[in-house]
């Protein structure tokens, strides 16, 4: 139950200032819209040839693309693309990342050099570029857009864990269970790693507006999830193409996608002013 | 202070041979390796011996390695599957309209980051402070390649003055057609890299006016500009030149999406259009040619750093 009163109390926190707040439910609605679009009376493929390019109207809220299809259906199934993406390369991020640097940060020596060389070099690159060689690799799909975006995000884990574990490794608390005879692997899973959740739920979200964004990029340079799958980034690449004929194209998909990144970038801020800092959420009324 | 920069590439060298490595086995991560790669799907065994060999494919990993290395450091790239050129011919052909971008970018990004951040940081907390905190969060989050997209529909679709894309022309020759094109794609990059420079800037600033040596200058009565500019400003540089050149990561990937939006021909391009045809010795070149750009930068804002201070010891 504790971990549910952590959990209500870091919301309550957020929910205090403006900017939070609003992203948090700007991205309630997206979430919603997203896992529910079967539900919902779109459909992301049917086409409409009279309707082509044109501009919004009551059958098309944010207007038909280039193929007559509903542009709004697009932007919320494109919301499903981006979410999972994000989703997925931040769980590829983590299961690499975060061992790598209990491991790093735990035994030090020669397995620290090693391992923060690795995280040297996947930061020699722009992660974009990055990204984009391993997409080359693997050839265009959605998977390999998973797996080079989720990779991009490994070093930003195993530094955080890593610098975590340092501060961590000669506390009490993490000596005694070593004197007790508790295993190197029982003391970086069941005692550094949960004293670690609050910088590590931090990075999740800020990883995940990088992941969104990078997801778009790719798509947007016509190497990410191929078509048909409705994708914002594979949306602004085409609408660049009908600026003249249908500027909204390019527009629209745009603000949700900006509106997304924002927010968890917000997010991710507000948390770790709370998580620094519990008293701001005592202070902002919550419960103490 | 030769002593100082051959160390700092002394210690680049680990990370530098690591992504050599990364970089020449992505050929043989590739389905089908070098040879299907050469040959297609449809290749007789004896045609696939042939290329092996023809390719040194039957020497051991390590000397493979080592030739290609070595052909690296000579400048000699191969060449490129699709037009058969030498790729380093195909990527010096661009990488001036790059480095032209990155040039206007970076004055752009000067221009619009630094008073942002002075100003606000003479008065942290103010509505104004506040009102340009917010502005370089949006100049942050708002994707690139939207921003240049709301860019063209502005300048170019509704107020004719700009073209939409972007030709490449050398500033000294042609200084108006190359301006033309480079207004819209610099302003683009510009405002991303202004965010970063006028948060960290600001930052800096900050954590420096309440140091001692700010409140010996104001209780010695000196003007609030001219303590800004001889004290807080110099010293808050530091810390700043560092995350600047922390940052250029993300400038060289900016170029490249800013490079897509306005079809601008440079070396994003090239390599978009690499990985497009699969034309790997062009994905290979391109992406050790702006490794080799990053960590010049790197190695330039070390260098700059130590000028900048000199408490540095090039040790």
């Amino acid at each position: 139950m504790n971990s549910l009163r952590f959990m209500l109390r870091t919301i309550r926190g957020l929910m205090a200032r403006p900017g939070p707040a609003l992203s948090l439910l700007y991205l309630t609605v997206v979430v919603l819209a997203a896992a529910l679009a079967e539900v919902l009376p779109i459909d992301p493929f049917s086409q409409d040839f009279v309707m082509m390019l044109e501009g919004p109207s009551a059958a098309h809220w944010f207007g038909a693309d280039e193929l007559g299809r509903d542009i709004l259906a697009r932007v919320i199934y494109g919301a499903r693309t981006s979410l999972v993406t994000a989703a997925g390369a931040v769980a590829i991020a983590g299961a690499i990342g975060i061992p790598m640097g209990l491991v790093a940060g735990f035994f030090g020596g020669w397995r620290d050099a090693v391992l923060m060389r690795i995280v040297d070099v996947m930061m020699a690159l722009p992660a974009i570029l990055f990204a984009m060689a391993l997409i080359a690799v693997f050839g265009r799909s959605q998977g390999a857009a998973l797996l080079a975006v989720g990779l991009t995000g490994v070093p930003g884990f195993a530094r955080i864990v890593r610098a975590q574990v340092l501060t961590l490794r000669r506390r009490d608390f993490v000596v005694a269970v070593e004197a007790f005879g508790g295993t190197s692997g029982y003391n970086m899973f069941r005692t550094i790693l949960p004293n670690s959740w609050s910088q590590i739920l931090v990075q999740v979200v800020v990883l995940s507006s990088v992941a969104i964004l990078l997801e778009a990029a790719l798509a947007f340079l016509g190497v990410g999830v191929p078509p048909p799958t409705p994708s914002w980034g594979e949306m602004l690449r085409t609408g660049k193409s009908y600026l003249y004929e249908a500027p909204y194209y390019a527009v629209l998909p745009g603000i949700a996608l900006t509106l997304t990144i924002l927010s968890f970038d917000t997010i991710g801020r507000g948390l770790a002013r709370i998580l620094e800092n519990p008293r701001d959420v005592a202070a902002a009324g919550g419960p103490t | 202070m030769i002593g100082y920069v051959l160390r700092r590439i002394l210690q680049l060298l680990p990370v530098l041979l690591l992504a050599s490595i990364g970089i020449w086995a992505m050929l043989y991560a590739v389905p089908g390796g070098p040879v299907g790669m050469i040959l297609g799907e449809n290749a007789t065994p004896e045609q696939i011996a042939a290329t092996r060999a023809e390719l040194g494919l039957d020497r051991p990993v390590v000397v493979q390695y080592l030739d290609w290395l070595g052909s690296v450091f000579r400048g000699d790239l191969g060449l490129s599957i699709h037009s058969r050129e030498p790729v380093l011919d195909l990527i010096m052909h661009r990488l001036p309209a790059t480095l032209q971008l990155a040039f206007v970018a970076t004055i752009v990004a000067i221009l619009l980051g630094v008073p942002v951040a002075i100003i606000s940081a003479m008065r942290p907390g103010s509505w104004l402070d506040r009102v340009l905190s917010g502005w370089s969060a949006l100049a942050l989050g708002v994707p690139t390649f939207w921003l240049g997209i709301l860019l063209i529909l502005l300048f170019a679709v509704y107020l004719h003055l700009l073209p939409s894309a972007s030709v490449y022309a050398p500033l000294w020759s042609d200084p108006v057609t190359a301006l033309k094109s480079l207004i819209l794609p610099a302003l683009t990059l510009g405002v991303y890299v202004s965010g970063v420079l006028a948060r960290f800037l600001r930052a800096s600033l900050v954590s420096e006016m309440n140091a001692d040596y700010v409140r010996t200058a104001r209780s010695k009565g000196l003007p609030e500009r001219q303590i800004m500019r001889a004290h807080i400003i110099r010293n808050a540089m530091l810390p700043f030149i560092t995350i600047v050149g922390l940052q250029m990561a993300a400038f060289i990937g900016g170029a490249v999406v800013t490079e897509a939006v306005f079809t601008y021909p440079g070396l994003g391009r090239l390599l978009i259009q690499a990985i497009n045809t699969r034309d790997y010795p062009l994905i290979q070149g391109c992406i050790v040619v702006i490794l080799v750009i990053y960590v010049l930068i790197n190695l330039t804002v070390d260098v700059i750093y130590a000028y900048v201070d000199p408490r540095i010891e090039y040790r």
